[in-house]
This record gives structure tokens, sequence and C-alpha cells, in this order.
């Protein structure tokens, strides 16, 4: 149990760390507001968490400061061009709505930082979805500035994209603040990976879903240009590792989990070749949480089967076990009888062997000699008899 | 009785209509399903409550018309639907019907107050957050959630309420506790 | 995935996730399986056919005076309702006894006249809006509730579980699980 506890601590701290280095390379693009976004994001969730988790009169642990890693996560999906507001807004929204009224982080249901990003996205969807171009700066108090669609956009309705490869992998495109650092996210994701604090099942099942679906029917007219612009827009890897691979919703089970990932990958796909929405996934994500409870319950049936079955398995073994040990017991008694039988039918046969060996004259007073001791021995043992039994007779006179 | 409060209750001016249609269509339609014979069997009987409380529906709602054509047309479908809710159908008999005449449509009068006490507080938050206003009036906030007056708004607002109700009873229930036991 | 988009139509047109139609007949399907299945199957005959008859009122009754078809409609339930029984009853006593619960439930609900007045609203946009259409949706209407029971079902037991908070445990907590469904559906527009 307390590995389990350090376990969930360390997984949210390694998130922590990874999001980190996007945000650098956020406020390497866009400078100090993205950081500020960021600040914000954290700074509410903590506090919303702390006074939830005040009101649900629960203890606050180290555990609970995972709660950040949704802030952090929210605010790197959103554009540094956003008021302030709308991050704080979605953070509460998140932590209250979204997490806190099912029991907070023992009993998530949907992926929080989905859910925060939603509530952004349906209420402020103009500023959601418009950003402003790497590098041109903005200031922190005045996000008013030239903005544009996102490359997912022109994606989504041309099929076409110019962008340089180089431009692709370091993340210099107009797209969320810190979903578009490819080779970043990469690393990111195989750290996450190798340190198993990410749901493996379903991030493999998600890109293995998305590629596929990528290369059976291209958004573009060259595959592999769509393959590549797939992964690198959308939000695709960032969405992978942050959101639909959080261990906290997707199923425990690594079939469950892939199947569950290629469920998302694939409908997030069809809805983007059909309606051309950006970041299908994350919708997705959210849309999918009954599937993911649905794999849980089955998992659970599953344990609780297989528990049983062991449970049983264990109940026969120890029946054996002690059947065994009760057989050997009686065997041992068995063969002290058998040991204790052959030496008196030895001590016997000596006897006999000896009174064999003997003259015949001695013969008759041996005998008579043992009757006599016999005879001498039982006259005792009346007379004693007899003797009691006067004595209890005169107590009961006595009594009497 | 949830869909009309959470696809129209998120401005006062609809909130209004929906409190006039539902407080004079129940009232009614109880009063007057209550003359039913109860030894009928249960489905003519809560068929005879939804047909009463529909012909019911059709002066209230020519009425509204002239008193509240714009929000008439807001509400839509779920105007009729009012008119055919769960306290005219399945309560009548579950609890109304069970009650001395007097006493029912006292416990009848409170149900509905609850209601349009719920629908006017969510139709205020919804209004003034989602849209800005009160009651058409401009407010000076200067920032809208607009999801919070979209269906999925009226939704999480209402769960939220409803949880705060309860919290706010069990508090309650707990200090009356306390104090009897001192 | 021509089935996936089909569910993706599905829920995009699900009058509980987009108009909020049914909730609390939902609510009670989504307690177990029994009633799931059961509600279910009455919810999609009740709106299949009460659409199907919705088609004759819509062509009696003018649209000028809209306010005779809640009557109609209500009349129309009504025979269903009062059919559905009358032949379960004949055909079996002990599974009319099983099922008339869950037929008293389905019949005057938000669910049903919902999705007949949707049909009716609908039809005013087409001209060619004929019987079959009107079948059609009240049959999706009828499978939009069980997938909407069946994703409520889903997370029942953790709704109800003791690790919510007491205030919000069962139907607070579903109705802000159902809001947030909702909200994944209302961006998919």
């Amino acid at each position: 149990m307390q590995h389990k506890i350090k376990q969930e601590r360390f997984i949210r701290m390694d998130i922590f760390i990874t999001l980190l280095a996007l945000e650098i390379m956020a406020y390497f693009y866009y400078g100090f507001r993205a950081v500020m976004i960021a600040g914000l994001c954290i700074i509410v969730s903590f506090v919303c968490e702390y006074f939830s988790i005040i009101a649900m009169k629960k203890k606050f642990t180290a555990d609970d400061i995972g709660c950040i890693t949704d802030g952090f996560i929210i605010a790197l999906m959103m554009p540094p061009s956003v008021d302030y507001k709308i991050p704080v807004i979605a953070c509460i929204f998140m932590n209250i709505a979204g997490k806190n009224i099912f029991g907070g982080r023992k009993n998530i249901i949907f992926s929080p930082a989905a859910v925060g990003y939603l509530f952004a996205l349906t209420s402020w969807e103009k500023q959601i979805l418009e950003y402003p171009n790497p590098f041109a700066k903005t200031e922190l108090f005045d996000g008013s500035q030239k903005l544009v669609h996102s490359a997912s956009y022109v994606f989504n309705t041309t099929g076409k994209l110019s962008i340089t490869d180089y431009d692709i992998i370091m993340g210099n495109f107009a797209g969320p603040m810190g979903t578009v650092s490819i080779l970043l996210l990469l690393i990111t994701s195989f750290v996450l990976l190798f340190r198993r604090d990410i749901s493996v099942g379903a991030f493999v099942g998600f890109i293995v879903g998305t590629l596929f679906m990528g290369l059976i029917a291209p958004v573009g007219e060259n595959t592999f240009e769509s393959l590549k612009y797939l992964i690198a827009t959308n939000m695709t890897i960032y969405a992978a590792v942050f959101i639909v691979s959080d261990t906290r919703t997707a199923p425990r089970k690594l079939h469950f989990a892939f199947f569950y990932g290629i469920f998302i990958a694939l409908t997030s796909y069809i809805l983007l070749l059909t309606t051309g929405i950006e970041n299908p996934a994350v919708i997705i994500a959210v849309l999918f949480a009954p599937v993911s409870l649905g794999f849980k319950n089955l998992e659970n049936k599953i344990d609780k089967l297989i528990a049983e079955e062991n449970a049983e398995a264990e109940a026969v073994e120890a029946i054996v076990t002690e059947t065994r040990k009760l057989s050997n017991e009686i065997s041992e008694e068995y063969e002290k009888s058998q040991e204790q039988i052959s030496d008196i039918a030895n001590e016997a046969i000596e006897e006999i062997n000896r009174i064999d060996e003997m003259p015949e004259e001695n013969m008759g007073s041996e005998i008579e000699i043992a009757d006599k001791n016999v005879c001498d021995e039982s006259d005792e043992e009346i007379n004693s008899n007899i003797d009691d039994v006067n004595n209890q007779g005169d107590d009961l006179n006595k009594q009497d | 009785m949830i869909s009309p409060v959470i696809m129209c209750g998120n401005n006062i001016q609809n909130a209004f209509a929906l409190i006039y249609a539902f407080s004079i269509i129940t009232l009614l339609s109880v009063a007057v399903a209550s003359f039913i014979p109860k030894k009928l069997p249960y489905a003519i009987k809560i068929t005879a409550y939804a047909v009463i409380s529909s012909f019911i529906y059709i002066p209230i709602r020519v009425l509204s018309s002239e008193i509240y054509p714009d929000s008439i047309e807001n509400i839509g479908i779920y105007f009729p639907l009012l008119a055919v809710n769960s306290l005219i159908v399945y309560q009548t008999e579950v609890r109304f019907f069970k009650l001395s005449r007097l006493n029912m449509l006292t416990n009848l009068v409170f149900y509905i107050f609850g209601f349009d006490v719920v629908i006017l507080i969510t139709a205020f938050i919804r209004e003034m957050f989602g849209s800005g206003t009160i009651n058409s009036n401009v407010v000076d906030i200067d920032f809208i959630v607009s999801g919070i007056s979209q269906p999925f708004g009226g939704f999480i607002l209402l769960g939220l309420m409803c949880g705060l109700y309860r919290k706010i009873r069990a508090i309650s229930a707990n200090e009356k506790n306390n104090t009897e036991v001192k | 995935m021509f089935f996936v988009s089909e569910l993706i139509a599905l829920l995009c047109v699900n009058l509980i996730f987009t108009q909020a139609l049914g909730t609390s007949t939902l609510l009670v399907a989504a307690r177990n399986k029994t009633n799931f299945v059961a509600i279910a199957a009455t919810i999609t005959v009740f709106t299949t056919f009460g659409t199907m008859g919705a088609f004759f009122i819509d062509k009696i009754v003018p649209s000028e005076r809209d306010y005779w078809l809640l009557i109609c409609y209500v009349a129309v339930i009504a025979v269903i309702y009062i059919a559905s029984l009358f032949i379960l009853n004949l055909i079996s006593k002990k599974f009319f006894e099983k099922c008339k619960l869950y037929i008293h439930l389905s019949a005057f609900n938000c669910a049903v006249l919902g999705s007949v007045f949707t049909v009716h609203n609908k039809s005013l946009g087409y001209d060619d809006f004929g019987f079959g259409d009107y079948a059609f949706f009240g049959f999706q209407s009828g499978i939009g509730f069980v997938l909407a029971a069946l994703i409520l079902m889903a997370a029942n037991k953790n709704l109800n579980s003791s690790k919510v908070p007491a205030s919000f445990r069962g139907f607070p907590a579903m109705l802000v699980y159902i809001g947030i469904i909702s909200m994944a559906v209302y961006s998919l527009k």
C-alpha cells in the first residue's frame, strides 16, 4: 500500500517535470505570458484542490499535490494570447465539476484536464482556437495582437500544410503553446513510457490506431505527408501522453488499455475526417470515459473471478496437504504398530523356542511355578477387592 | 420536469413563463384529477390525468401567447411537456391522492413553490453569468461564461445546486440534533 | 468506419444529451440491468409507435392550431399504452406482471412525448417528410435513449460509490456526469 501511494506521488512528479520542459519551450516561443498562464493554472488548481479536500473533511496529503499537473496540462493546451480568466475558470471547473464532485483523485471518472479544456472550448471557442505565431512575443497584460488559425485547422480543412520538417520537430508553427514541440513531446513520451508513468497499452493503441487510420484513409493526397502532419497537429502526441494514457482513467490491463487507445484513435480520426474539428482526441477522451469505466468494471470482475478461483485452489490445496499429513501420520503409526507386533512376535517365538529347548522333567515344575504365581496374584487381587467392598459397606452404615 | 429547467431556464423571462405555465397547469390538473374514482385501474387513471392536464394546457397556452409571446417561442416543445409532468401523472398516485384534499393541496402548493424557486434561481445565475444580463437588462459583468447557458451548463449547475442544497440540509439537521442533545 | 460515424451522429442527435429529454427515466433505467433492458425496450417501442401515430395527427391538425397537438399526441400514446398492456396480458400473465411497471413508467414521459414533438418540429422544415422518416426518427430516439442509458450505467457504480461526497452521491453526481458528456457532445457540433 505504501509502495502504491509513493508510486502515484512520483508519477505526478515525473509528469510535472516533463511538462516543465514543454513550458520552457513555450517560454522560448511566446515569452513570459506563457509562464504566467502556467503559474496561474498551477496556483488555482492547488487552491481549489486544497479547499475541496477541506470541504470533504479529508486530510491533505502529498499525493493531492498531483492536482497541479492537471492545471499545468490545461495551461499548455491554451493559446498564449488567452485571457487569464479563461484558464483560471477552466481550472476551477476541472477541479470542482470534473474531479472532486466524484470524490477526487480516488474516484477519477474523466481526465480532469480534458474536462477543463472542453469547458473553456465550449464557452470561449474563438479565444481558445486562435493563436499568435511563434516569436510574436505577447505582452504580459495585453494579449491583443494578430491571431491566426492553428496549423491543425489548416490541415483538417485543406489536407495540406507548408511547414518544414525542422519547424515541425521544433514546434515552430501556430498552435496551443505546449503541444507543438514534437521532438520534446516524443522524448517526453519515451521517458514517461520507460518510467511506466503512463498507460503503455493506451499510448501504443492510440498511436497505432491513428497511424493505421492515417494510412488507410489519409487526410491529404500524399499519405506520408498526411501521416507526418497528423502526428504533428491536433495535439495528437500531447493528448496521447497526457490525456488518453492517464493511468487514472485508462484501463489497467494492457490489452484493455490498448483497445481503449485504439477506439479513441479510430473515433477521433473519423471525426477529424468528417467534420474537420480541431483536437478531436481531447473531446473523444471525455466521451469515451464510460468505455474506460466499462473496461475497468470488466477488469474488476475478472480479478474477482481470479481471486475466487485462487481461493478455491488454495482451499483444495490446504485439504490435500492436511490429508497427506494425516496419511503420513497414519502410516507412521502403522509402521510403529507393525514393529511392536513383530517385536512381540519375536519375543513370543524366543519364549517358545526357549521352552522347546528345556528338558522335559523341568517343564512340569516350570509350569507349576508359573501357575502358582498367577494364582497367588489372583488371590491377592480378590482379597483386596473384598476389603474395598467391606470398607465401602462400613462407610454407608456409618452415614445411615 | 428537469428538461424544461435545463433547456429553457437560462433567462428570467423564460423562467417566469415556465413558472406561470407549470404552476397553473399542475395545480388545476391535480385538483381536477382528484375527483377521478380511485377504484379505476391504474392505467386508466394515469391516462385520465394526462388527458385532463392536456385539456387544461389549451387555454393556458392560448393565454401565454398573449402574456409571454417571446418566451413561448423560446420554450417551444418544453411548454406542452410541462403539462404531462411527473407531478401530475405519477406523484398524484404515489403521494397526493393518499392525503386528505386539504393536505394534498397544501403539499402540492409547496411542491410547486419549490420548483418555481429552483427554476428562478437557476435562470438568474445562468442569465447573469451566461449572457451578462438580468431580466434582459445588461449588468456590469465583464466576463461571460457562455457555456453556463447551454444545456450542459444547466445539467452541471443543477447538479451542483442539488448537492449544495443537500449539504446545507445536512448541516442544519446536524445543528438541530446538537441543540436537541444539549 | 460507417458504424463509428453513425454512432457519432446518434450522439449528436441524442435527445438526452442535446435536449435533456427523459432524464428522470434515464436515471431509473441506469440503476440496474433489469431496469435497463426493460425500460430501453419499452421506450423504443413507445417512441417508434408514438412518432408513427404523430404522422397521422400532423396530417389532421392544422399548424396554426398547434395547441391541440398535445391532447392528440397524448391520445395516441394512451392508445399505445393501453394496447401494449392488453396485448401483454393476453400473451402471458406472468410476463405482464413483470413488465407492467416499466410500461407504466415509459408511457407518459418527456422521452416519448419529447421525441414526438421533436419529429413534428423537424417535419415542418421538410416538404417530403414521410411516414418512414417519422418511424425512423422515433426508432433513432429510442436507440439514443439506450445509448445514453448505457453511458450512465457504466458509471453508476462510481457515482454511487462511498468515495463520492455524501451530498453529491447519486442524483447530483449523475446530473454533473450527464452534463460533462453533454458538453463533449456539444463540442462535436
